[in-house]
């Protein structure tokens, strides 16, 4: 079929299905207008992009501020741990670093191999990274596709979380992590507890914060390891995607720059 | 099914007895529906505002639906300003040859393929087979489906009629493994051979569970990660949507992330969201370099016509009326030989694929309702199974021509007809109140004939033949009779009141 | 479905005599005559006055389950009359499907505004009984006394199209010496759904047979029900397997003394 002839036909099948509906949904409204029907009112879910039902954005007393901040952290990590993930909460670059080396050690106590670890193009990863001094066989940002298969580990931050749900928001436009988090059987992530929204609506505001045609093109909500229950409903941990996820909370001063 | 190869929705009586036969299929039924039907409810009972949602939920859909020309309008124009290719099919064969023709010009060989509805609606891997391409199915339950060469019994958990022992002599018989029914190690077999798949595919291919019109955004829900990698490692990424899937705004996919997990698993969340808009912005970032949304109508937008079947389209496919369904536990998946099964199964398959060859799948229910009480988005699925019985008896004739003249054809229009009839007499006799109690006399004296001990027993032979309903009933249940004196009778004697 | 239940509660609460026509049911009226003179008893002690109309045959519901939406709206339409000519404040079934279908005798009229204000109008003033008894005339004890264990089974048309649930548990709370059981799955459908039952025999019979099981685990002497059709459902089993359990209405378990 020739290019104009298969244009022909796309606009075809275009303007058949649009005017089928047009048709079906008239001769829908006369049928109801017969019986009485009450119309069904036009709803608008109203969007709005000044924050959260819990007033995360307003500038208030320090204390204040950091008391919410704890408040999630708590939420988070119980809905993440719910799920499978592990939690850890520190403060400070410092201790982050402290807390990832103790991870590295723990899965070197495991049959799980350790030794190649991939990082995210995050400028906190590999500064992390650095401070934790581990040995291991190799550490590379961003390696290749058919490369990361061979990977054990992924390190990542993440641009938000949703304390409700113990989830990650990952953003294509900050941070190149699709692959990564999803290909090495272990993903490891690094937030700020600042990051954390309360509720699954204000992540998806927040995502859509800067217009509905500038949002990240692959946006990822990551909850827990991979996960399922496909053979006899006996639940299995790691079926495509990573068998483990560790995320590390920062409560200390902010770690990512933005 | 170990009975019959391809049950069609025609043979769905004799599909249902197999499977009423089958002791391990109905305990696994029993098992799978009862803890996904547990789970459903705690998972309901987790939020105290979840009728407001699936009021709300019902709304959006609705307000969708009477709009749903424009919506599908805004969705394309935003998709293909953010790189996205809009393809529209106004049947299966369309979208099949959109899909083969994109594979054709990509000299694609290998496809790796998502769990969705929407593609095995089509048939599209036998498309794809027919042109030589080979497509996998990556989501573990439907992997193994496709491995026996079976179709999914369920919309959730499309393996659910399998046990270990069967997945794990299919795996040694097609994969080579040593026998074994440890499940870790099954799902590791199958994520080692999958994972090469994945690595070498040149198209995936993806459902879509939501498309935002507000953004041109799809949205995709999973746990085991397949459609992550289905949907980032492939150069070309084609993913079919329902024309019923688009939503109005990013807003609102809260409250069908709040519902759907819930519904369909039990769970507050899916372990990954995906939500990708047009293709990468710039040419060395991650992901495929091209996106082909396929649109798909597939008789979805003949079902805009009335407000009683309009509302087949607010389906987010959950699977939750299939856990409550009483048919649906007992006799499983393949017995409605449709792609959808259960109680929305029921309701689409004829609206979808034609009502004369799926007639029988409206009449396969109590109408017990338990399917409303579970639905997220309030689909009055009672109401849609009535209102199709009445088409059905209605359009006898026009059945008769699409039902082709096959012998099970035949044989229900001609058991219509007679239908017909004795409910055409049944109402004359009805609105004659005489007439009504003559009748009960005259079977009350007839009933002699099988009344023994005080009920009538299993009627079988000659008089089973002479009335089907009495052999049906009494085969596996006790009748009892018409009494001597019935309750008008023994009013008239009593002084009034 | 829009149901008209919430104006139920305007008749309120009389201790005196209220006027109520028995709307019987042709499946009580011909094959179990009992359910129809234990209700005019339990209406009776409750303070009632019953007439009956003989000129009531069938709701219809039979010919509308099946698609014969043409041959039930005759059949509606001749009971929708005789209600009217009724002088009866309420209209009470021991059926909660059959009073479910005068609730959706509505939908027959899908182009007759005039149709559709005289069913509604009938509806609201149709009640099942158990119903009736509890939310009407805000009564739960009618003097019943029946030595044994009993259980309910939630018929699917008044659970869900009607929300008798607390009603008849109530009712039955009250029933003197009488040992009320929950069993699992009390909401769990017979498997009768009308002519499903002789469409699809082996369906309805494996449905059943799960009910049954429960039953027979709660080691009950009688299953109660709000329904004759799940009452011949349930019964017919019960009898064909040779077991035990009896089967009751509810108005029979009502009426014991």
């Amino acid at each position: 079929m020739s290019d104009a002839a298969i244009n022909q036909s796309k606009r075809g099948a275009r303007a058949v299905i649009l005017k089928s509906i047009r048709d079906q949904l008239a001769e829908s409204a006369l049928r109801d207008a017969a019986s009485g029907k009450e119309k069904v009112e036009q709803t608008g879910v109203v969007l709005s992009n000044e924050g959260s039902s819990i007033a995360v954005d307003t500038v208030q007393a320090n204390g204040q501020k950091n008391n919410l901040e704890r408040s999630l952290v708590r939420p988070f990590r119980e809905q993440l741990e719910a799920v499978g993930g592990h939690c850890l909460v520190v403060s400070g670059q410092v201790e982050a670093a402290r807390a990832l080396n103790s991870i590295i050690a723990e899965l070197q106590t495991t049959p799980l191999p350790t030794q190649r670890i991939a990082l995210s193009d995050a400028p906190l990863v590999e500064r992390l990274m650095r401070e934790t001094g581990v040995k291991v066989d190799e550490i590379t940002t961003s390696p290749s596709a058919p490369d990361l298969f061979g990977y054990d580990i992924g390190l990542t931050a993440a641009q938000a979380a949703i304390a409700e749900t113990g989830t990650l928001v990952l953003e294509s436009d900050y941070e190149r992590h699709r692959l990564v988090s999803l290909l090495p059987p272990v993903h490891i992530a690094v937030i700020d507890a600042a990051d954390i929204c309360p509720t699954l609506g204000d992540a998806l505001r927040r995502v859509r914060r800067r217009g509905p045609m500038e949002m990240s093109r692959a946006i990822t909500f990551v909850t827990g390891p991979s996960r399922t229950a496909d053979i006899e409903l006996t639940l299995t941990i790691g079926v495509h995607g990573p068998r483990e996820l560790y995320v590390i909370v920062n409560e200390g001063p902010p770690l990512t720059t933005d | 099914m170990s009975h019959l190869d391809h049950p069609t929705t025609e043979t769905f009586d004799a599909n249902a007895r197999a499977a009423l036969t089958d002791m391990q299929l109905r305990g696994a039924l029993r098992n799978a529906t009862s803890l996904f039907g547990k789970r459903r409810l705690e998972a309901s009972q987790s939020l105290d505002n979840w009728e407001e949602l699936r009021s709300q939920a019902r709304a959006i859909k609705d307000e969708t639906l009477l709009h749903l020309d424009r919506y599908l309008e805004e969705f394309t124009a935003n998709a293909e300003r953010a790189g996205a290719q809009v393809h529209w099919a106004r049947d299966a064969a369309e979208a099949n040859g959109i899909v083969c023709g994109l594979a054709r010009e990509r000299s694609a060989h290998l496809v790796v393929k998502s769990k969705s509805m929407a593609t095995e609606e089509i048939h599209l891997n036998a498309a794809l087979e027919a042109e030589g391409i080979v497509a996998i199915e990556t989501d573990l339950g439907e992997y193994i489906v496709q491995l026996a060469g079976e179709t999914p019994s369920h919309i959730i958990a499309p393996a659910i009629h399998k046990t270990k022992g069967q997945i794990a002599a299919l795996f040694t018989d097609k994969l080579g493994i040593a026998p074994t029914e440890d499940v870790a190690m099954l799902t590791s077999t199958a994520r080692r051979v999958l994972r090469a798949k994945f690595a070498a595919a040149d198209i995936g291919v993806s459902g879509v569970n939501f498309g935002v019109a507000e953004t041109g955004t799809i949205l995709i829900l999973e746990n085991e990660g397949n459609i992550r990698l289905t949907t980032s490692l492939p150069k070309t990424h084609i993913a079919v949507m329902g024309i019923e899937k688009v939503v109005p705004r990013f807003a609102d996919l809260e409250v069908f992330l709040k519902l759907l997990p819930r519904s369909g698993t039990g769970q507050h969340l899916t372990a990954y969201q995906s939500l990708i808009t047009g293709t990468k912005r710039h040419a060395d970032d991650e992901g495929p370099d091209e996106l082909h949304l396929i649109l798909l109508d597939n008789g979805r937008s003949r079902m805009l016509g009335h407000a009683i079947t309009r509302q087949s389209l607010a389906c987010i496919r959950c699977g939750a009326c299939l856990n409550a369904c009483p048919v649906y536990q007992q006799i499983g998946g393949h017995a409605y030989g449709s792609v959808y099964p259960g109680p929305i199964g029921a309701v689409i398959t004829p609206q979808l694929f034609g009502m004369a060859k799926a007639a029988q799948l409206p009449y396969a229910s109590s109408l017990c309702g338990a399917c409303r009480e579970v639905c997220p988005v309030k689909i009055d699925i009672p109401e849609l199974l009535l209102h199709l019985r009445a088409e059905i008896t209605e359009g006898a004739e026009q059945s008769r021509q699409e039902a082709g003249g096959s012998r099970q054809g035949e044989a229900a229009i001609k058991r219509r007809r007679l239908e017909r009839i004795a409910f055409k007499l049944w109402a004359a006799v009805m609105i004659r109140p005489w007439l009504y109690e003559r009748s009960g006399r005259l079977f009350r004296v007839l009933q002699r004939f099988v009344v023994r001990g005080g009920k009538i027993g299993k009627v079988e032979g000659l008089l089973a033949r002479v009335a089907p309903p009495l052999a049906a009933w009494t085969t596996a249940r006790d009748l009892r009779p018409i009494e001597r004196r019935t309750f008008r009778e023994q009013w008239r004697d009593k002084p009034v009141d | 479905m829009t149901t008209v239940l919430n104006r139920q509660s305007e008749i309120g609460n009389r201790q005196s005599t209220m006027r109520v026509g028995l709307f019987v049911t042709c499946i009580v009226d011909q094959m179990w005559s009992a359910i129809g003179t234990s209700t005019v008893e339990v209406l009776r002690r409750a303070g009632c006055t019953v007439e009956f109309d003989e000129r009531q045959t069938c709701c219809g519901q039979p010919a509308f389950n099946t698609g014969y939406r043409s041959e039930a709206r005759r059949v509606a339409e001749r009971f929708i009359e005789l209600c009217e000519d009724s002088k009866a404040e309420a209209i009470v079934s021991p059926s909660g499907s059959c009073t479910a279908m005068v609730h959706h005798y509505i939908a027959l009229f899908p182009d007759d505004e005039q149709w559709r204000r005289r069913a509604r109008s009938v509806a609201a003033r149709t009640f099942e009984l158990s119903w009736f008894l509890v939310r009407v005339l805000k009564i739960d004890d009618v003097g019943a006394r029946f030595s044994g264990r009993v259980t309910w089974h939630d018929a699917c048309h008044g659970l869900r199209d009607l929300n008798v649930h607390s009603e008849p548990r109530r009712l039955i709370r009250r029933v003197r010496e009488a040992e009320f059981v929950e069993v699992e799955n009390a909401d769990a459908c017979c498997g009768f759904g009308g002519t499903f039952s002789v469409k699809y025999p082996e369906i309805s019979a494996a449905i059943l047979d799960q009910k049954i099981e429960a039953i027979e685990r709660s080691r009950v002497d009688a299953v109660v029900a709000g329904d004759a059709s799940c009452l011949m459902q349930i019964g017919g089993r019960l009898s064909r397997i040779g077991s035990k359990v009896q089967v009751m209405h509810l108005a029979e378990l009502l009426a014991a003394t």
